[in-house]
């Protein structure tokens, strides 16, 4: 398969914060495939022959660029797949020590490790919270916001705050809130769940997808609302002339017309939930109660780093890659289909 | 896609048909509903009331957890956990550190993503679709499995443990950022180029001084969604820096808040005067640059 | 199997280097652990623990051996802060930047460190063995890595207690002097009568949190005590999968099902803010809580009345990492710090046991002086370190995952976790 029909999961940025760019790669790709004409091959200027090209210098413009994709990414993920066929540990330098090819031997160390099991169903349980609840309240609130004029700005700059928070200082506050004595449990009195929140097996992981929606949130709403503001009026207008009612109208033409970000929404949340770290590894002390909030990449620092067992945790990596690979080809089947 | 992420009331170069359109929309149709007005104050009140609550808390010289320690109480508000926190993790190191590694990886992001958005939008040249497919590529590679063998070679054989530039190398490329510039540069035209070539410019001069000027909004772009990364991650720096004294913020936070809270006299007090800190720089950008961050965020993807 | 040929291969390095002959197979181009070929003398650097009264024996014993020492100075830093030192160091071992001495080397560490090629056997050294073990005695053989050799000098202990709040004890109506808390039996009681009492909201409050080295403050010392001094494993065996150990993980759950603690992670020190009437802490404990608190001291709990009490080491140990390059001199520093004057000083500064086989006979006017130490020099003796076991990190995770998935959250059975557990260390315990 081509790289021009994969576009949508490489959002995978190294800090998963930038959709919204990435959106513009979508744009940038398409561009590149039909208007460039051929991006590929040297488009020739003049009919001269040139060995690289008319302007050579591009070469060299693009040469630190290209540099760096060898050294921090190519090199890294052969030797990420390297590592995981082979029996690898870290060791001083000047120290050889035989790692001998083990075959599949690290992988089935993996899928055989129940805690591994359970993290995979964990970002599932934060799918299932996360990506409704983001897409439910997203739409309401760029609605909403679509409707007002005043305060406008505020609006947007007080639903966007937590996105642009680091995560280690508003988890401070997370911890705060939640915890057994809390102000959450203070307000709900009686109704408190016991055990505590991020303590609940049951709860643990649903208070993350939570939280992530929460911290989110934001920026989705700005997404949603640039989706609205771009369906055209007229197909409103003319819905209101055959009678259709207001649910009519949001179901009919807002929902399509927003389909767009809700794709974008589930593949995010999709490469988010792989990505949980800092979620685990802080709010519920080590992905606790039990492993009930435990992630992949946390399992990937403690075996990889804590207890020094770097195959296996390449292993796991290369099996969380092809995982989100296939969950984003799944998805796009099945939301994007139409797209394109 | 592309489209539908297009404009938002602020974008200005929204063509003025458009733009007439849409006030006409918001007279017709937008009418304020003051159910809608309900919703969102709600909405804003659960996004605020977190940071509004680690400011009180910062202050609170006893944690409490009661709902009137939602109020601030003269009596129960002081300075004391900010010198707390700042005596067992240097906070204007750790700005310092986190202001070096962000600063680092924009300045990376941005250099190399000019220079290759440059080559890719208006220079031709042998292997322009590999460096573009290969950019597409680029995007597709999660993080998380490069964690485990760039930690081998960063710290190891590169033997950056312990340096800003560990910290910044592996986030020193940005494919996001070039595709920016290059749909930026594409919108520009040829002849503009052409001419200065004829006159002998080299390519680095028109680069700096007729392209780059043109797209300055394609740079605070570029630095605004570039800050947001490396100001907030933590598992790199986690993973790399060590040494307390080369470690940003977050991560001395999130050492504090895993391992030496224990000894403090008002841990969470001292958490969230840090946490503070540690948002402050993040939201007062923000909010300058809220306008820009907006429209050009959003809007950027579909100006080609 | 998987590393088999890792630590045959460090092992020989370090057995050839002490001259012995041996019919070898396998190349041993190691050049890590090779020990002290020349044993160079010069300048060293050390790290020490980055806890206050710590540094300042650190500083008083660089600036006595500078002294004397003016052509191989020490330069001393404190162990850069990390989640745990153990991953600084691994880091450190890794980018080939770690110092000669680390005096805060945990010995649940010291196989991985050993197995990454970081380490120096020190009875590579003439006369190393014979040093430590006729320093630490008895102790010493618990700190002997499974080949045989020490790549750790038994530097000092922390045997754990029960610190108690008299205060709290009082007012639930239990001898603040003499409380129940001698057998587990008993100490169940108590905690019970603590918190029904409402004097408390918790007995007693561990740390629930996953981490593989939690264990060292719920199960480790209550097993140790119960058992009559076993450590997790015995010849390479787990033992924890026992009458005594579950008793002890049936005990604990009671504990949690009951609320007699939280489930919670405690911000903070629960016992120094009245969270919890008990703590299980070490000496270093008494120094922290001060007058903060009105305390007292028990030993951990038995199963059977009278019969003499055990607790978990949680000792510190120093080791001589292969990065050094002037190991002579390394090597003398280590003697130097553990001589009897040093361990005095060290006593004397941080209230913290060295593993020394004397300790109570050579400093008994240290004790007299301070009867509130006595009772940990006590237990010393008594105390049981981590088994020296090749993956001992995942060991101890593994153990952990299985105790809070069946006594915090009893998702679990008892029995079943245990067994479970007990499968899997043996199967990583044996991987040479």
């Amino acid at each position: 398969m081509s790289w021009m029909t994969l576009p949508r999961s490489k959002r995978v940025q190294p800090d998963g914060s930038d959709p919204a760019g990435s959106a513009a790669a979508d744009s940038a790709g398409r561009h590149g495939g039909s208007s460039d004409g051929n991006a590929g091959g040297p488009a020739p200027r003049k009919p001269r022959w040139r060995p690289l090209g008319a302007q050579p210098v591009g070469v060299l413009f693009s040469a630190p660029y290209l540099l760096f994709v060898l050294a921090v990414l190519a090199y890294p993920l052969g030797y990420a797949v390297y590592i995981s066929f082979h029996d690898f540990f870290f060791t001083a330098p000047g120290v050889s020590v035989p790692k001998p090819f083990v075959g599949f031997d690290n992988y089935i160390a993996v899928l055989t490790d129940p805690a591994v099991i359970r993290s995979f169903g964990n970002i599932l349980i934060f799918l299932v919270i996360n990506v409704p609840l983001t897409v439910a309240l997203s739409l309401v609130l760029a609605n909403a916001l679509n409707r007002v004029t005043r305060l406008r700005t505020f609006f947007r700059v007080s639903y966007y705050v937590p996105y642009v928070t680091a995560s280690v200082a508003v988890i401070g506050v997370w911890l705060f809130l939640f915890q057994q004595n809390g102000l959450i449990n203070s307000l709900l009195g009686s109704l408190a769940p016991e055990p505590s929140w991020l303590v609940n097996s049951w709860l643990a992981m649903p208070t993350v997808a939570l939280y992530v929606t929460w911290k989110q949130l934001g920026f989705f709403i700005l997404l949603y609302l640039a989706a609205l503001q771009n369906i055209p009026e007229e197909l409103y207008e003319s819905a209101a002339v055959d009678g259709a009612n207001k649910w009519n109208q949001f179901w009919n033409i807002t929902v399509p017309g927003v389909r767009p970000a809700s794709v974008l929404v589930t593949l995010l949340a999709t490469i988010t939930g792989a990505n949980l770290f800092t979620e685990p590894y802080l709010l519920t002390a080590g992905g606790g109660p039990d492993g009930a909030s435990t992630s992949p990449v946390f399992l990937m620092y403690r075996t990889g780093i804590l207890q020094g067992n770097p195959d296996i945790a390449a292993a796991l990596g290369v099996i969380l890659v092809i995982g989100v690979l296939l969950i984003a080809l799944i998805q796009r089947r099945l939301v994007g289909g139409k797209e394109e | 896609m592309a489209q539908t992420l297009s404009n938002d009331d602020e974008a200005t170069e929204a063509p003025a048909t458009d733009r007439r359109r849409k006030s006409d929309v918001v007279q017709e149709r937008h009418k304020l509903r003051p159910g809608s007005l309900i919703l969102l104050a709600v909405g804003a009140f659960v996004f605020l009331f977190p940071f509004y609550y680690m400011f009180i808390g910062s202050l609170q010289a006893n944690p409490d957890t009661s709902v009137a320690g939602a109020f601030p109480q003269p009596g129960n508000i002081t300075l004391q956990n900010y010198t707390n926190i700042n005596s067992s993790i240097n906070l204007l190191k750790g700005l310092i550190n986190s202001g070096i590694f962000t600063g680092g990886v924009i300045l990376c992001t941005v250099v190399f993503g000019l220079l290759v958005g440059y080559a890719l939008a208006q220079l031709s040249f042998r292997g322009r679709g590999v460096v573009f497919g290969m950019m597409l590529l680029v995007q597709m590679i999660p993080f998380q499995l490069l964690l485990i063998p760039l930690y081998v070679l960063i710290v190891r054989d590169y033997g950056l443990g312990d340096t800003y530039l560990g910290m910044i190398v592996p986030f020193a490329i940005n494919s996001t950022a070039v595709f920016v510039f290059r749909q930026y540069f594409l919108q520009l035209p040829a002849s503009l180029f052409e001419a200065a070539r004829i006159d002998g410019a080299s390519e680095l001069r028109i680069l700096w001084q007729i392209a780059v000027p043109l797209v300055r909004p394609a740079i605070v772009t570029a630095v605004l969604l570039t800050f947001i990364g490396p100001w907030n991650e933590f598992l790199w720096p986690f993973l790399v820096t060590k040494e307390q004294s080369m470690q940003p913020l977050a991560v001395s936070l999130a050492n504090y808040i895993s391992n030496i809270a224990a000894t403090a006299s008002n841990p969470y007090g001292a958490i969230l005067a840090g946490a503070c800190v540690l948002a402050a720089p993040a939201v007062i950008l923000f909010i300058i640059f809220q306008r820009q961050f907006i429209s050009t965020n959003l809007g950027s993807s579909a100006k080609g | 199997m998987k590393r088999a040929f890792a630590s045959r291969t460090l092992s020989i390095a370090a057995i050839a280097a002490m001259g012995l002959s041996l019919a070898a197979c396998g190349g041993s181009d190691s050049g890590g652990t090779g020990a002290s070929e020349e044993a160079s003398s010069g300048p060293i650097d050390i790290w020490y623990s980055n806890n206050e009264d710590e540094v300042a024996w650190g500083k008083q014993m660089v600036s006595s051996w500078n002294e004397q020492h003016p052509d191989q100075k020490i330069s001393a830093q404190q162990i850069p802060a990390g989640k745990s030192s153990e991953e600084v160091i691994a880091a450190s071992i890794t980018a080939g930047t770690a110092p000669c001495l680390i005096f805060n080397t945990a010995p649940v560490a010291v196989p991985q460190f050993q197995r990454m090629g970081g380490l120096v056997a020190l009875d590579s050294f003439e006369g190393g063995a014979d040093y430590i073990k006729k320093r630490s005695g008895e102790l010493a053989s618990q700190y002997q890595s499974q080949d045989g050799s020490f790549y750790q000098i038994p530097w000092k202990s922390n045997p754990v207690v029960l610190f108690y709040n008299k205060a709290i004890f009082k007012e639930a109506g239990l001898d603040p002097e003499n409380p129940p808390l001698g057998t587990q039996e008993e100490f169940l009681e108590t905690a019970r009568t603590l918190v029904e009492s409402g004097a408390v909201d918790n007995a007693v409050w561990p740390s629930p949190a996953s981490d593989f080295f939690q264990s060292w403050f719920d199960f480790y010392p209550f097993y140790a005590a119960a058992s009559g001094g076993e450590q997790l494993l015995e010849d390479g065996e787990a033992t924890f999968n026992s009458d005594e150990g579950k008793a002890v993980a049936e005990m604990w759950k009671k504990i949690y099902q009951e609320g007699l603690s939280s489930k919670e992670v405690y911000t903070g020190d629960s016992f120094v803010d009245g969270k919890a009437a008990i703590a299980i802490s070490g000496p270093w404990a008494i120094a922290a809580y001060g007058d903060q608190v009105n305390w007292g001291t028990a030993p951990i709990p038995v199963t059977e009345e009278g019969a003499e009490s055990h607790t978990f080491a949680d000792a510190k140990n120093i080791a001589l990492y292969s990065a050094c390059e002037n190991k002579g001199t390394a090597w003398e520093v280590l003697k130097y710090a553990t001589s009897e004057e040093q361990d005095r000083n060290l006593l004397e500064m941080t209230g913290q046991m060295p593993m020394r086989a004397d300790l109570t006979t050579v400093y008994a006017d240290y004790f007299d002086e301070n009867p509130a130490y006595k009772q940990f020099a006590e237990q010393a003796n008594n105390a049981v370190g981590v088994p020296q076991a090749p993956n001992s990190v995942e060991i101890w995770q593994n153990f952990r995952n299985a105790w809070v998935g069946s006594v915090i959250h009893p998702n679990d059975s008892i029995d079943e976790a245990f067994e479970k557990a007990a499968t899997e260390i043996n199967k990583l315990a044996s991987q040479q």
